[in-house]
């Protein structure tokens, strides 16, 4: 927790990011172990507007939890090294920042809520207090009013009874209750910023939806943006405006949710829509993505899915790097996008809609 | 003990609200329950660990005694009456633990004693938590070279022989008095402290709660000692009533051999050494009273320390 990173020199923000909340570039978070360095997030680039909302998708080990760490700076450096890279939020680069500065930005600026609701909170103390304790953080207000705040949050996020609530352990609470409390006190300082990391993965399927029927309709009623992790296409379908398909710690997809899930322009993509199981598909054996994920220290030459990928061919060896299709939001990493490379993106074309049609039925 | 169905029992606390009060709104059809905090519930755990109730009815008799019993009580623990019978005279209605061959009240000793040693043991504990708990927070939450520097320190105290240092510091800085011989046990029994804070702050500073904590802009400082602290308290506090027993029986054993309270106080230990040589005469109850009150003392201690770790392990949840 000490031993944070040194301030490199500062930077002037760059021109681009003008509306832009959230602007990270070419972000390369590395980890340094005794076998070697991983290379866990390789190259991210992500971009967010105040007030919108951005899935962040991928399999396990593709960098999406790192990519959030490593914007709150909660790493421990050694052994995590950002080797490259820029963070700007609200005109800053994070990585700029003093330990100082970033303690403001956090809870304050950018909030987060973590996977495991059982063990986020802290046992020993009521979670009115924990809550008080975040407002009274970054806000100069009396314990009493702190303490009225943490009521008023805690019935924000629809829990009955909160003068009640506010006065029990997390012993006595749910998993979904435990995950509305640290809801109710990540949004009790008003974050430009709310970034959920696997908010429902350790719920179950009932509560899933209500606490992400909640985020949703916090969301837009405190105009917070929303960055929401998660392993589930299913989820960012109903909850989020914009998707970023993650693989091997780079981004390999942006762009509306609808136009990435209904017209996948990376393989990965379509391999992952593919892999869900639908009506149509009744009976039949599933589909998976052939292949596993490539050993952190031995990563493929190029791109970093042509040896899984079924459209591979000789111009992959060479990694590819993000490109527009259409405008600057909708991104594919892969040369089947590069404008040259018309008959194969066709022949690409005619694959994927064949099964997401199978999908979307 | 617990039988172990009695530890499973599922039990809910109905708030005791007066009748007629109106437990919630209306249409709430909630039972309101009590919310008890970590230690309202190891209380009640607590309570039903009938040994340690047992230590904890001996051990406060104790201290009353300690603290009421030489203010009522008609005799002087260190004048010597005059009227010397060789000997002694044993329990008697007026003399209840006897007296010892000056003619002084062997049950006046012990409760005398009972200052000094409880305050020996309780206060050197106290040292030691104090010590112990800074240090192992230290090198357990900031590690690095912190974590290094402060353990070979404790590698230090527990490679020397404890005894010897003991012995030599109380005969050299001690001089007899009460005071530096408290300082000497707190300042030599808190390395095990030390180590048990830093093994837990290891493993609750991964804990997700840490993580969120910082995620929500605590500081460094405000985490450790607000947030984790906290959580060490239970184990913390059961190794030190086991630092307090023996300590007292250190005093016993230090004074015994003359290196630790000057003769002219009255301690435990003191009394033990006056009557070293009177055990031949058949004067039992010279050492008999002072030893039991060390036994019991210490036994209780233990006890207590029994319960409390029943009682504050969070996986225990009565």
């Amino acid at each position: 927790m000490l031993n944070r990173r040194p301030a490199p020199v500062r930077q002037q923000p760059p021109q681009s990011s003008d509306g832009l909340l959230l602007d990270v570039r070419n972000l390369k978070t590395y980890f340094h172990v005794m076998d070697g360095v991983v290379k866990a997030v390789d190259g991210v680039d992500l971009r967010l507007a105040p007030g919108s909302t951005l899935g962040i998708v991928g399999e396990s080990g593709s960098g999406k939890s790192v990519t959030a760490l490593t914007m709150m700076r909660l790493l421990e450096m050694p052994p995590a090294e950002v080797a490259d890279g820029e963070i700007w939020f609200d005109g800053r680069d994070l990585l700029t920042l003093t330990d100082e500065e970033m303690r403001g930005v956090r809870g304050n600026d950018i909030a987060m809520i973590f996977q495991e609701p059982m063990t986020s909170l802290n046992p020993v103390f009521t979670v009115g207090f924990q809550i008080a304790e975040a407002v009274r953080q970054h806000q100069h207000v009396s314990k009493k009013e702190a303490w009225n705040r943490a009521i008023e949050a805690v019935r924000l996020v629809g829990m009955s009874a909160p003068e009640r609530r506010v006065k029990q352990y997390p012993h006595e609470l749910s998993g979904g209750m435990r995950q509305r409390v640290m809801i109710a006190m990540a949004l009790s300082s008003n974050p430009k910023l709310l970034i959920a990391d696997e908010p429902t993965t350790a719920l179950d399927v009932t509560i899933q939806a209500q606490i992400l029927e909640l985020i949703r309709d916090l969301q837009q009623r405190t105009d917070t943006a929303l960055m929401l992790i998660t392993h589930d296409l299913s989820v960012v379908a109903e909850t989020v405006q914009h998707i970023a398909v993650m693989y091997a710690g780079r981004v390999v997809e942006a762009g509306k949710v609808d136009d990435v899930l209904l017209s996948p322009q990376h393989p990965y993509t379509q391999g992952l829509l593919n892999s869900i199981p639908g009506d149509k598909k009744r009976g039949k054996e599933l589909s998976a993505i052939k292949g596993v994920v490539p050993n952190p220290f031995r990563m493929p030459v190029g791109c970093k899915f042509q040896p899984r990928c079924p459209f591979q061919w000789s111009r992959c060896e060479e990694e590819p790097g993000l490109i527009e299709i259409g405008g600057p939001e909708r991104r594919s990493r892969c040369w089947l996008q590069a404008p040259e490379e018309t008959a194969r993106r066709e022949a690409y074309e005619e694959a994927a809609m064949a099964t997401v049609a199978d999908v979307v039925g | 003990m617990d039988t172990p169905g009695d530890r499973n029992q599922a039990s809910i606390v109905v708030a005791q609200l007066p009748i007629g009060e109106a437990v919630s709104g209306p249409g709430d059809i909630e039972v309101a329950l009590e919310s008890l905090n970590q230690w309202q519930l190891a209380w009640r755990r607590f309570r039903r660990h009938k040994l340690a109730m047992v230590g904890l009815v001996i051990f406060s008799a104790m201290i009353l005694l300690a603290i009421f019993g030489p203010i009522v009580n008609p005799f002087d623990p260190l004048k010597i009456p005059g009227a010397i019978k060789p000997g002694g005279d044993p329990p008697s209605a007026a003399h209840w633990f006897g007296t010892d061959d000056t003619g002084r009240d062997v049950f006046t000793m012990v409760m005398n004693g009972a200052r000094i040693s409880v305050a020996v043991g309780g206060l050197s504990m106290m040292i030691a938590g104090f010590v112990g708990v800074i240090v192992g927070a230290l090198a357990g939450y900031v590690g690095g070279w912190a974590d290094n520097l402060l353990m070979r320190v404790v590698d230090v105290f527990f490679a020397v022989p404890f005894l010897f240092v003991i012995l030599v510091a109380a005969r050299f800085f001690g001089q007899g008095e009460v005071i530096p011989l408290i300082l000497i046990f707190g300042l030599l029994s808190w390395p095990l402290i030390a180590r048990l804070v830093r093994a837990m702050f290891l493993s609750l500073r991964e804990q997700e709660f840490v993580q969120a904590a910082t995620a929500a802009g605590v500081s460094d400082l405000r985490i450790a000692f607000r947030h984790i602290l906290p959580n060490t308290l239970g184990p913390v506090i059961v190794s030190m009533t086991l630092i307090m027993a023996s300590n007292i029986v250190l005093e016993a054993f230090v004074s015994f051999l003359n290196f630790g309270i000057r003769q002219d106080q009255t301690s435990w230990g003191n009394a033990l050494s006056n009557a070293q040589n009177s055990l031949i005469l058949g004067n039992w109850w010279w050492a008999f009273f002072p030893g039991m009150a060390i036994a019991l003392t210490v036994i209780a201690i233990n006890f207590i320390g029994d319960g409390l770790r029943d009682a504050l392990d969070p996986h225990s949840r009565a």
